[in-house]
């Protein structure tokens, strides 16, 4: 399964949509940097039965709560991030 | 086990060095012989289009570049085809002589074949 | 930088060799990058010569050698389309050697 890990807002890139164009059944989709506005994109609403993370830093360093959201996004630290990568293959990196 | 490598390519031709710098590293790859595959995907499919003369804003055709691929033993690209469309582009205005172009209808299942996947 | 002297005219050069700039070339400029490789150019030479021209012509890149061995057996035959003729032509490293007599860019998928 592939882990999608988007770095940039959705509100400025196409890096989110491109990333979901791309999405098999199964992917995970990991938000870090700006990548974490998404949580405020309703695109993300309409992913169902996906893992879908968030770096906590991130989120909460631009004062984004992923628990006030409605889907289920989980966030997690930089070690389980480092065990997301090694759960995941191949990796691919939705940067702008 | 041969490493396959894919490589994601989203960005168009001139307006950063992104597409360029990509080709040039699938170039090296394939030089070195390695299994190495282009997608096309988002504005990445700009690159793929006929008639582009880039000499008046003092760029290399990045075409021209791509018309090499299968000089390199990359005779197979991968073209999104929703992107295509997104951008009222049809298959005949993105040929590459010498190369098929297969169009993709569910790019993340392609992905999924692949152990390594570089963005540009 | 350096300057090739030919001819009483001074062609710059890159701090490797080669030219800087395409439309310097002439057979006497190659004549002369060859033997600084300490190569004699012979008909088979001009005719590989003369094939990178057109490659680069083509796809405005230097080949290195994968694409070359390519190229030069779809235009002269298998026989001639060998890394092992290439290399007794333009030794020890065909693509980087030819490309400097030919006035292309050093092929930069060449590592």
């Amino acid at each position: 399964m592939t882990l999608h890990i988007v770095s940039k807002s959705p509100f400025s890139t196409q890096a989110l949509s491109d990333c979901l164009e791309s999405f098999a059944d199964g992917d995970a989709l990991l938000l870090i940097e700006d990548g974490v506005y998404a949580l405020q994109h309703k695109a993300l609403q309409d992913l169902q039965n996906t893992e879908i993370f968030c770096l906590a830093a991130d989120s909460e360093a631009r004062g984004l709560l992923p628990s006030a959201i409605s889907c289920s996004v989980e966030a997690i630290d930089d070690a389980r991030w480092v065990h997301l990568c090694t759960e995941h293959n191949p990796i691919v990196s939705w940067f702008r | 086990m041969k490493q396959r490598t894919l490589a994601l390519c989203r960005a168009a031709p001139y307006g950063s060095a992104l597409a360029r710098e990509g080709l040039e590293a699938v170039l090296a790859s394939a030089a070195m012989e390695q299994e190495i595959d282009l997608l096309f995907l988002g504005d990445g499919v700009f690159q793929l289009l006929d008639h582009q003369s880039p000499m008046a804003i003092g760029q290399k055709s990045l075409r021209r570049n791509l018309m090499a691929l299968p000089m390199f033993g990359i005779e197979q690209l991968y073209v999104a085809r929703g992107s295509l469309a997104q951008r009222g582009l049809t298959p005949e205005e993105i040929q590459i002589p010498g190369a098929e172009i297969t169009l993709v209808d569910q790019p993340g299942n392609l992905i999924a074949a692949y152990q390594c996947v570089l963005s540009f | 930088m350096s300057n090739l002297k030919v001819n009483a005219q001074e062609i710059p050069l890159d701090k490797e060799g080669y030219l800087r700039d395409l439309n310097d070339w002439s057979r006497d400029v190659a004549e002369q990058l060859a033997a600084a490789e300490g190569i004699e150019l012979t008909d088979a030479h001009w005719e590989i010569i003369g094939l990178l021209q057109d490659f680069y012509r083509q796809f405005e890149l230097s080949p290195a050698m994968r694409p070359l061995v390519k190229f030069i057996g779809q235009n002269l035959g298998a026989d001639k389309g060998r890394s092992i003729y290439l290399m007794q032509l333009f030794p020890p490293s065909p693509a980087k050697v030819a490309s400097k007599i030919a006035g292309l860019p050093k092929p930069t998928n060449c590592l």
